[in-house]
Parts: structure tokens; C-alpha cells; sequence
């Protein structure tokens, strides 16, 4: 503990980078897949499958590593590291989100439809809410991972959390890089949290009385 | 930037196939450490997963385990766990990290095999006058088969992504190649190491996915 006590503001500051590196990824990711999953055809769901779950093969430190030689971003700094867990996080949720939307009842559907909704209608009144419990386990799945994968985006040069384990082992300082597991831990822990609280938050019909009479 | 053909070239060259640090040899010591540390795993998590879901008893170990495995982030483990236990048992300290990632998969898949199994199923079995020895041999572990392939899938699509970070403690495998190329700047070597994941990572789950289905027909 007294690593921690002596180094208090560094963790701080690693911790908040890692917290704004991993934020993009985690709302544009989720976001992304999500109306994807919705908008995709139905007959050109088994090749995106495909393609996400090759995406999903690539390990995320070669991911890192070749994104500037792919699409001509910078070599330094946390750009790559973001498009890569974005591309992840996509990956990864698309299929928490198909499997969301397919247990949608198709008879609430024809209903909605037949009360006159439009499908834009249909799809933001009907489905998204019905779908919420679904996609939140998946979100939860996505924050947790991204929280972690972002740490080895210290080996290409980024700032965050991760910079505790490369820096620990190097000068070995077992603290150090226990502080990094367990910062990277609270954080995930705290993303679990508040995405749980935000699935009842959504879903008051699903918490069984209390909110209406 | 990267071309096609500077990589077509990189494959072509011998010199980047051959030897120690050559591309065959990294792949075959990736996939065996791969293979290991499954084995490990496996090892560990079924029986464990297969008893949980026989008793219905430390179901909570099973969610728990899969949602803190997921927080943990694996190159920080591997690094503690070579300080704690010294660098010469760092290839040790490899595939306990790595089993740490299989075991969550294939504990909540043996888990589900058992518990998704028709209830009339479970009952009738013990209604037979079967012994729990004998559930497990002759009914449980057989309808079992193929939810515990479909963990054994997951657990290998994540460990044969994360062998890449053997390389950062000084071991081989095809990581060497990532690790290597980004220091050197040599990108036509980091994705061909990455296209040569990719390919085993995904015949790998192709072929477990096969397994799968076809030992999901018992019933």
C-alpha cells in the first residue's frame, strides 16, 4: 500500500486516461452494433457474422500494431488503440444485439404495427425497450472486455492503466502492478454497475411492483 | 504504409520461415502452448462445471468466475505471476494466465450442459434407480458433450489470441513476430504473423463448431 500512497496522482492520471480511452469505444462501438444488427438484411446477416467473428480472430496487440500500415493513422498516440476496441467492441456486441432483438415476440410486433406504428416507431417504442435486458447483458460483456483489452495498448505506447504492468515488471515492483489490476478491475466493476443499474432504470415493468400501484 | 506485395514477399522469403524464430517454428510453439494451456483448463473446469451442475450446488461461482475473469486484464496477471514465481518458471507462469481465460468458458459450458439438459430427463434417470455415478456416466456427461465443446470453442478463440503476449516476458510463439515487427517497424511481419493467427484461430473454431454440432444430436 505504501507504493499506492506514494504514487496516488500517477495512478490517478493513468486511470483517467484509460477511463477516456475506453469510453469512445465503448458508447460508438455499442451503438454502431446495435443499429446494425437491426439494419442488416436477414440474408446478409451470415456473412457479417462472418466477417465479426474473423474481425473478432485478430488479436488485439497485432490490431494495434498494424491499424497506422492499414488505414494511415499516426503511429503514436491512443487514435489506434480507440478505432481498435471500437472494432472490437462492434464485433462483440452485434451478435449480443441480434440475439436481443430475435426474442423480441413477433406477435408485439404485428400489434405495434397494426396500431399504426412506423417501423422507425415500431423500433424505438417497441423493440429497443423490449430488447433492453438483452443488450445490456451484452453491454456489460463489451465494458468489461474493452476495460481490460485496453491495458495492452501500453505496449504501443499509450499512457493508461497498462503502463503499471509494463513498468512494474521492467523495474520489478510486484505493488505496481497489482494497483493496475485492481484499478482496471474497479473500473470495470464500476462500468458492470452502473450499466446494471441502468437496465432496471429502463425496464421498471421487470423489478416486480414498487414503481406503480 | 503496407502493401500486398511486400507481404506476399515476406511469405516467400525463406529466411522468414526457417530457424528457431522462424515462422514454423513459431506456430507450431504457439498452437502446442495453445493446446496446453486448454488441457489445463480443461482439466480443471469440467469436472468442477460437470459437479456443479450435478448437484446444483456454487452455481454462483460459475456467473461470478465469468464476469471477474473478464475484468482481469491477462497480460497484467501474467506479469504478477512471473514476478511472484521468478523468471524461470515464466513458461509456468504462461499457462497458468492463459487457463485463468479458458477456465471461465468451460466451466459455465460444462455448467449448461448439465442444467439445460430436459428436466424429465435428470428425473427419470434417477426414477431408473441409476446411481449419481451412473447418471453422469451413462446420461448427464453424453448430453453434456457438446455444450462442453461449445466452452472448450470459446475458451480457444480467446487463448490462442492472447499466446500473442508471450513474447513481452520473453517467451516464443507467434507473437514473436508482432513484438519483434513493431519494434523493427517491419509491418509486412507483424500481419503476417497476425494473418497466420487469424487463419489457426479461425480453423480451430470451425472445427470445434463442427464437433459441436455434431454431438448435438443425442437426444
Amino acid at each position: 500500500m505504501d507504493w499506492f500512497f506514494a504514487n496516488a496522482s500517477f495512478v490517478g492520471g493513468l486511470a483517467l486516461t484509460h477511463l477516456s480511452i475506453v469510453i469512445v469505444p465503448i458508447i460508438v462501438g455499442s451503438i454502431l452494433a446495435i443499429v446494425g444488427a437491426r439494419l442488416v438484411r436477414v440474408r446478409w446477416v451470415p456473412g457479417t457474422s462472418a466477417v465479426l467473428s474473423a474481425v473478432y480472430a485478430i488479436p488485439s496487440l497485432a490490431l494495434f500494431v498494424v491499424l497506422p500500415a492499414l488505414i494511415g493513422t499516426p503511429f503514436i498516440g491512443p487514435t489506434n488503440v480507440i478505432i481498435a476496441l471500437t472494432v472490437y467492441a462492434v464485433a462483440s456486441m452485434f451478435f449480443s444485439a441480434r440475439d436481443a432483438f430475435a426474442q423480441v415476440p413477433s406477435s408485439t410486433k404485428t400489434t405495434a404495427t397494426a396500431l399504426g406504428m412506423s417501423r422507425f416507431q415500431l423500433f424505438v417504442h417497441v423493440e429497443l425497450p423490449m430488447a433492453v435486458p438483452g443488450l445490456i447483458s451484452g453491454l456489460r460483456v463489451v465494458s468489461a472486455s474493452t476495460v481490460s483489452m485496453a491495458a495492452i495498448g501500453a505496449v504501443v505506447g499509450v499512457r493508461n492503466l497498462g503502463y503499471l504492468f509494463l513498468d512494474g515488471f521492467q523495474r520489478r515492483i510486484p505493488e505496481e502492478i497489482g494497483m493496475g489490476l485492481l484499478a482496471v478491475f474497479v473500473i470495470a466493476m464500476a462500468f458492470d454497475l452502473g450499466l446494471w443499474l441502468l437496465g432496471r432504470a429502463l425496464t421498471p415493468w421487470r423489478t416486480g411492483g414498487g414503481h406503480r400501484a | 504504409m503496407l502493401s500486398i506485395p511486400d507481404l506476399v514477399a515476406w511469405f516467400a522469403d525463406p529466411v522468414n520461415g526457417d530457424g528457431r524464430y522462424g515462422l514454423w517454428f513459431l506456430l507450431l510453439e504457439h498452437v502446442g502452448i495453445t493446446l496446453a494451456a486448454l488441457l489445463i483448463a480443461t482439466v480443471v473446469a469440467v469436472p468442477v462445471g460437470l459437479a456443479i451442475g450435478h448437484t446444483g450446488r456454487g452455481e454462483f461461482l460459475v456467473i461470478g468466475l465469468g464476469s471477474i475473469s473478464r475484468a482481469v486484464p491477462t497480460m497484467g496477471l501474467l506479469f504478477a505471476l512471473v514476478l511472484l514465481w521468478g523468471v524461470q518458471l515464466r513458461d509456468f507462469s504462461l499457462l497458468v494466465a492463459l487457463a485463468a481465460i479458458a477456465i471461465p468458458p468451460l466451466l459455465a459450458g460444462a455448467y449448461a450442459g448439465l442444467t439445460t439438459i430436459p428436466w424429465g430427463i435428470r428425473d427419470s434417470a434417477k426414477a431408473q434407480g441409476m446411481t449419481g455415478f451412473q447418471r453422469m456416466r451413462y446420461v448427464e456427461f453424453p448430453l453434456a458433450t457438446s455444450s462442453i465443446i461449445g466452452g472448450l470453442r470459446i475458451a480457444f478463440i480467446q487463448v490462442v489470441s492472447t499466446v500473442v503476449l508471450a513474447p513481452l516476458v520473453g517467451l516464443g510463439g507467434l507473437g514473436f513476430g508482432v513484438v519483434q515487427g513493431l519494434v523493427l517497424r517491419n509491418y509486412s511481419q507483424v500481419v503476417a504473423s497476425s494473418l497466420v493467427i487469424i487463419v489457426i484461430t479461425i480453423l480451430g473454431s470451425q472445427l470445434l463448431g463442427s464437433l459441436q454440432r455434431r454431438t448435438g444430436d443425442r437426444l
